[in-house]
């Protein structure tokens, strides 16, 4: 008698192992889709080491895969520390576009840039190119124009950009579908929640007959 | 994080003569796994930071520090509730006797681990806001903006959930006994090990499911071979007779896990690097940081071989035998190198590939 309810246990412990087994699984596919890759940046215009003469009105950086709407920031600094981006860079699939004031006297100029990759990543690096002649704005006055964005750097929130670019609307919905935003936080909790009411009813199932061994216990 | 395993008096004399000389093994093994973890990821963190662009502000040193620290705390809360829910499946069902006054024990520690866990995920969702969006102080709708726009921070969320699933279903335990099915707490412990690779890197080709399901892999099994072991050192190894039944169910689940986390782990570290842009495979184990931590892992992996191996095929029999042995002392060496590799590892899912 005890060797039968003692194989039936065994039958049930297994069933309830396979149970575990599949629960977990589900699991598996359900916490393997949503995550994305880690950007890297892939090449830029000017390239990066590049001598060029005629000064850009843009910088380009493009990753290897689409960048994420807002967090972008690049700077472009030029010979003694003067700063020549203007606005906020703009983000547009893989590539990020920041406008630059017309680039002063010729010498090295690095552009820094921290973007959020698309798996969350922040990820930040600096490119650097040399200007072989001194561009349009390079007039005594820019020193003075060139302290005034650098002292105001440092605030994260961006300063209102001189041409206020309405948000790309298209690019953000492409995103937020992409994401799954909401709904799959929904799905989450609801799992969760799901799992924790199973659980409860089955401890409660189970803890009605006191002091016997779970092995034995009611039908799970 | 304090953890206290020498609270409640064992009921068998020779246990409690046996706990009381353990104590202080006991205590190595939790302060070695914290500070071992603790260490290697500021380190490794150090070494491979997010590159400085210039004029752009970076998160300050709370963040930069702080981010790190918090995520680690994540896997080693976790790793231990997933320890102690394992545990009633290695002691068996057979002998309540002597497994009970065990388990009385681990299950207030895996509750109010689980809530550690909750709130470590939490903190961690608020640092990566804040390492987002430098030299602010973070308010709830920039957490809320971030939770909903990035993946990581829905991950960390739905850990956080499972976390405090845990701790419910941990306090019915607590009340009901084991009559709450053990299987049903392991599951929802490792369900919420399941985001963890989410806040970490992928790949974008073809091989992102498969290696997204590997290191879903990767994550189970390291969890469950530390956290059991950790769980089997802390509350069996005092007591021969119990250790005697209970290290050789061990012993099969770390040979698999070993198999498992050192495939799985070659399996996406590689493949990661191989299909990331500009990352030539041989020469960028050297030359990038993540290539050196990779190696550091299988440096510390191949250092785990030989004293499980040794615990396997030496300490086991004697063991089996109810003969005293060393085993303890060698777990404390295995569970400090485990750390160091929980340690990277937090390093790794943070650092830039290329």
């Amino acid at each position: 008698m005890s060797s039968l309810t003692e194989f039936l246990g065994k039958v049930k412990s297994v069933r309830r192992l396979l149970t575990a087994l599949m629960l977990a699984g589900a699991a598996l596919l359900v916490g393997a889709s949503p995550a994305q890759a880690h950007n890297v940046l892939t090449g830029s215009d000017p390239k990066d080491g590049a001598t060029i003469a005629e000064a850009p009105d843009t910088i380009t950086l493009e990753f290897d895969q689409t960048v994420r709407q807002g967090f972008s920031q690049v700077t472009v600094i030029g010979p003694g520390e003067s700063r020549w981006e203007e606005g906020k860079p703009e983000v547009d699939g893989p590539k990020v576009t920041a406008k630059v004031r017309p680039l002063g006297p010729a010498g090295e100029y690095v552009v820094g840039y921290r973007v959020l990759s698309a798996d969350g990543h922040p990820i930040s690096g600096k490119i650097t190119f040399k200007l072989s002649q001194d561009g349009p704005g390079a007039r005594p006055e820019d020193a003075g124009q060139s302290a005034e964005p650098a002292a105001t750097a440092s605030a994260a929130a961006p300063a209102s950009p001189a041409a206020p670019q309405g948000p790309d609307l298209s690019a953000q919905a492409a995103e937020a579908a992409q994401n799954g935003g909401a709904a799959m936080a929904v799905v989450w909790v609801a799992a969760a929640l799901v799992l924790l009411g199973i659980g409860t009813i089955v401890a409660l199932r189970r803890a009605r007959p006191s002091g016997e061994r779970p092995q034995e216990g009611v039908a799970g | 994080m304090t953890v206290t395993t020498d609270s409640a008096p064992d009921p068998a004399p020779a246990v409690e003569e046996g706990a009381r000389g353990g104590a202080a093994v006991r205590r190595l093994m939790v302060f070695g796994l914290v500070s071992s973890t603790t260490a290697a990821v500021l380190v490794a963190s150090a070494f491979t930071g997010e590159e400085a662009a210039p004029g752009i502000p970076m998160p300050g040193p709370l963040v930069a520090h702080g981010l790190p620290f918090v995520r680690a705390m994540i896997d080693l809360a976790a790793v231990a509730v997933v320890g102690l829910t394992v545990l009633p499946k290695l002691l068996g069902f057979g002998a309540p006797d002597r497994t009970e006054p065990v388990m009385r024990r681990a299950r207030p520690l895996a509750v109010s681990l689980a809530w550690v866990w909750a709130l470590c995920a939490l903190v961690t969702i608020v640092f990566q806001t804040a390492e987002l969006n430098p030299g602010q102080v973070p308010t709830i709708g920039m957490v809320i903006d971030y939770v909903s726009g990035v993946g990581a921070g829905q991950g960390l969320l739905f850990s956080a959930a499972c976390a405090l699933a845990s701790a419910g279903i941990g306090l019915l335990a607590l009340r009901f006994g084991e009559s709450v099915p053990a299987e049903m707490r392991i599951v929802i412990a490792l369900f919420g090990l399941l985001p963890i690779p989410v806040t970490g890197h992928a790949v974008d080709s073809v091989w992102h499911d498969p290696i997204m399901i590997s290191m879903e892999l990767h994550v189970l099994g390291a969890a469950l071979w530390t956290g059991g072991l950790l769980a089997t050192m802390l509350f069996v190894a005092w007591d021969r007779e119990l250790l005697a039944s209970t290290l050789p169910k061990f012993s099969k689940l770390a040979s698999v896990c070993l198999v498992v986390v050192s495939v799985s782990g070659l399996v996406s570290g590689l493949s990661t690097m191989a299909l990331t842009p500009g990352v030539e495979l041989p020469g960028a184990l050297v030359t990038t940081g993540y290539g050196w931590l990779l190696i550091a892992k299988v440096v510390f992996t191949a250092m785990l071989v030989p004293i499980a191996a040794h615990i396997r095929f030496r300490l086991l029999p004697k063991v089996e035998r109810r003969e005293g042995t060393a085993v303890a002392t060698w777990a404390a060496a295995e569970i400090f190198i485990m750390g160091l590799a929980y340690g990277v590892a937090v390093a790794l899912t943070r650092a830039p590939v290329g």
